[in-house]
């Protein structure tokens, strides 16, 4: 899975986050801030967070996840981690 | 009209159960009569399941640890540790001592905790190890303060007491009115009634499986979640790590579910996603409340076999006033107010009265005023009663916006913290849903002598960068998810102060 992948991956989770987020979805890019750009709350981090242990097989466990800041913060991550299985 | 109508949850709920639901004088009480009849059964289960007479042990030594450290019967004992099995024997310990549990919220710093002993006037406090680190202002400026691990509570037991049902047993702190974080007080009386109040409205009450993501700080942890599942002889499983939260159900296969709105439709999402019910088939009811719950939510887990229970219920009230049994055919409402309480409606504000209410604000005496009129205690939130005494919420007096995750924010509170910018000139902060999300949003006015220094085209930037940099500072629920950059003033009213409501 390369990094576009994993980013139209990370797009479809968060497509599921909301009743409606195609219109900040359209405009999500690497650089998006997830809180600041997608509405990501407190409990929109966790779903995305555990969206993404079911889809990519990545822990996230005894993780901060207020470390991420960006969608390519994420994108990274899961990169990493998936690298090291 | 009354708008208490008795009994009616009775006809949800079988005569053999409804005879079981019975009131305590205090968790003493309560507590003896949970391990007499359960004694073998598990209480919680943190990974290894702890049975009530194992639970009944470790709180003996809790009152042993506390009475050799010279700890009084009365005193103001400090809980602060993360949800977990001695959480929750600390609590009992603590409860059954006869002092009163004072539940510090755990990610507290160690400033402020030193802070909170000084204001509440700890005697005690009791923690655990992985805590120490935080409780070292308090044991360098209070030296001789006994600060306990009740992780090794070590051999000696003490024997329990018979609290006045009216006396103290726990302070919980709210973000409540003013947004500013403030001790509620609760009786015996309140907390053993608010428990009770718990077992109510729906068939499958005794020897349940919970499951607690909230905090037990918080009382919908505690009490719905905590207190009710010992009095019901059921088992509870901690959740260690959120983020692991449907692993952990899968295994443990909980009956009931206890979620801030914000979980309830995450979970759903989630099962959405992945074509799953991801609370599992053992699952029969998710009790809701701390915020309003969307009404979708509620048809949405019908679907999917689970009853939500849409409640309303405030720290002030021992969590439960009103609650819904299990005909919901009115989502929208937030159930029938429960016995033991006096309800009144004065220009469309809930104000209460009854057994399960607190006993004051914990050195706030001027907040105990503006709360209180002749005894009945001011909710702050706007609601009807239809005609047959269903409670809706229709809105709220006081300027604090309740999250779907159940934090309470004070807009007054975060617009300081932005005013203090020297390039804001003036901002507003509130809740709205924007394509299916909930955003706090904060609309700003620039400064223009500050912002005249910026080039022009870099403005807006510069102006998010400092903000987003404010934002990361602040605890997550605080944190801001949009911002609005002015190019005119706010709306204001003649004195000048900005209209809360610009449209």
């Amino acid at each position: 899975m390369d990094r576009k992948q994993i980013f139209d991956k990370l797009k479809e989770i968060l497509s599921f986050s909301f009743s409606d987020s195609s219109e900040i979805l359209d405009k999500c890019s690497e650089s998006s801030n997830l809180i600041t750009d997608l509405g990501l709350n407190s409990v929109g981090m966790l779903f995305m967070v555990i969206s993404i242990e079911e889809a990519f097989s990545v822990s996230f466990e005894n993780v901060n996840f207020s470390s991420f800041v960006t969608v390519k913060d994420v994108i990274d991550y899961i990169e990493k981690n998936r690298r090291e299985e | 009209m009354s708008f208490v109508i008795e009994n009616v949850f009775d006809k949800y709920t079988d005569p053999a159960t409804l005879a079981r639901i019975v009131d305590y004088p205090n968790v003493t009480a309560m507590w003896r009569e949970c391990v007499r009849q359960y004694a073998d059964l598990p209480a919680i289960d943190d990974g290894r399941a702890y049975s009530y007479s194992e639970l009944d042990d470790l709180a003996s030594k809790v009152r042993g640890m506390l009475e050799k450290a010279g700890v009084a019967r009365n005193a103001k004992v400090g809980i602060f540790m993360p949800n977990s099995v001695q959480f929750v024997y600390s609590f009992i310990g603590c409860s059954t001592y006869g002092a009163t549990a004072v539940l510090i919220p755990p990610q507290l710093d160690d400033v402020t905790l030193f802070g909170f002993s000084m204001k509440y006037g700890l005697d005690a406090l009791l923690t655990v190890e992985a805590m120490l680190p935080k409780t070292g202002v308090l044991a360098t400026k209070r030296p001789g303060f006994p600060v306990l691990d009740a992780g090794n509570p070590g051999e000696d037991r003490a024997t329990d007491l018979d609290m006045n049902t009216d006396s103290p047993c726990a302070v919980m702190f709210t973000g409540g009115t003013t947004g500013r974080s403030k001790g509620v007080i609760l009786s015996h009386r309140a907390v053993m009634r608010g428990t009770k109040n718990g077992c109510y409205g729906y068939k499958e009450v005794f020897n349940q499986r919970y499951f607690i993501v909230l905090p037990m700080t918080h009382v919908f942890g505690l009490i719905r979640n905590t207190l009710t599942s010992l009095y019901t002889g059921s088992c509870l499983h901690v959740c260690h790590d959120n983020t692991q939260m449907f692993k952990e159900i899968a295994m443990f296969r909980p009956t009931i579910m206890v979620l801030v709105p914000a979980l309830a439709e995450m979970a759903l999402n989630i099962s959405r996603q992945f074509g799953r019910n991801m609370l599992g088939a053992d699952c029969k009811y998710i009790i809701c409340g701390a915020a309003s719950v969307a009404p979708y939510l509620v048809k949405a887990w019908k679907n999917l076999g689970i009853t939500l229970f849409p409640g309303y219920g405030l720290t002030e009230s021992a969590n439960l006033v009103s609650g819904n049994p299990d005909c919901l055919e009115h989502p929208d409402s937030v159930g029938y107010i429960y016995s033991g309480m006096e309800v009144k409606v004065v220009d469309g504000e809930l104000w209460l009265k009854g057994v399960n209410m607190l006993d004051g604000y914990a050195s706030e005496p001027e907040e105990e005023a503006r709360s209180f009129s002749d005894g009945w205690f001011r909710t702050g939130d706007l609601v009807r009663f239809d005609e047959d005494g269903r409670l809706y919420i229709t809105g709220r007096i006081k300027e604090i916006i309740v999250l779907s995750n159940g934090e309470n924010i004070s807009p007054a509170e975060l617009e300081a913290t932005f005013n203090e910018c020297d390039f804001i000139q003036d901002c507003l902060v509130y809740s709205r849903i924007e394509n299916g999300r909930e955003l706090l949003v904060l609309e700003v006015l620039p400064r223009p002598a500050v912002i005249a220094t910026v080039e022009e085209s870099l403005r807006d930037s510069f102006i998010r960068e400092q903000i987003n940099e404010i934002n990361a500072k602040l605890p997550s629920f605080k944190q801001v998810n949009k911002v609005v950059i002015r190019t005119t003033d706010f709306k204001r009213s003649p004195s000048m102060k900005i209209l809360r409501k610009q449209d």
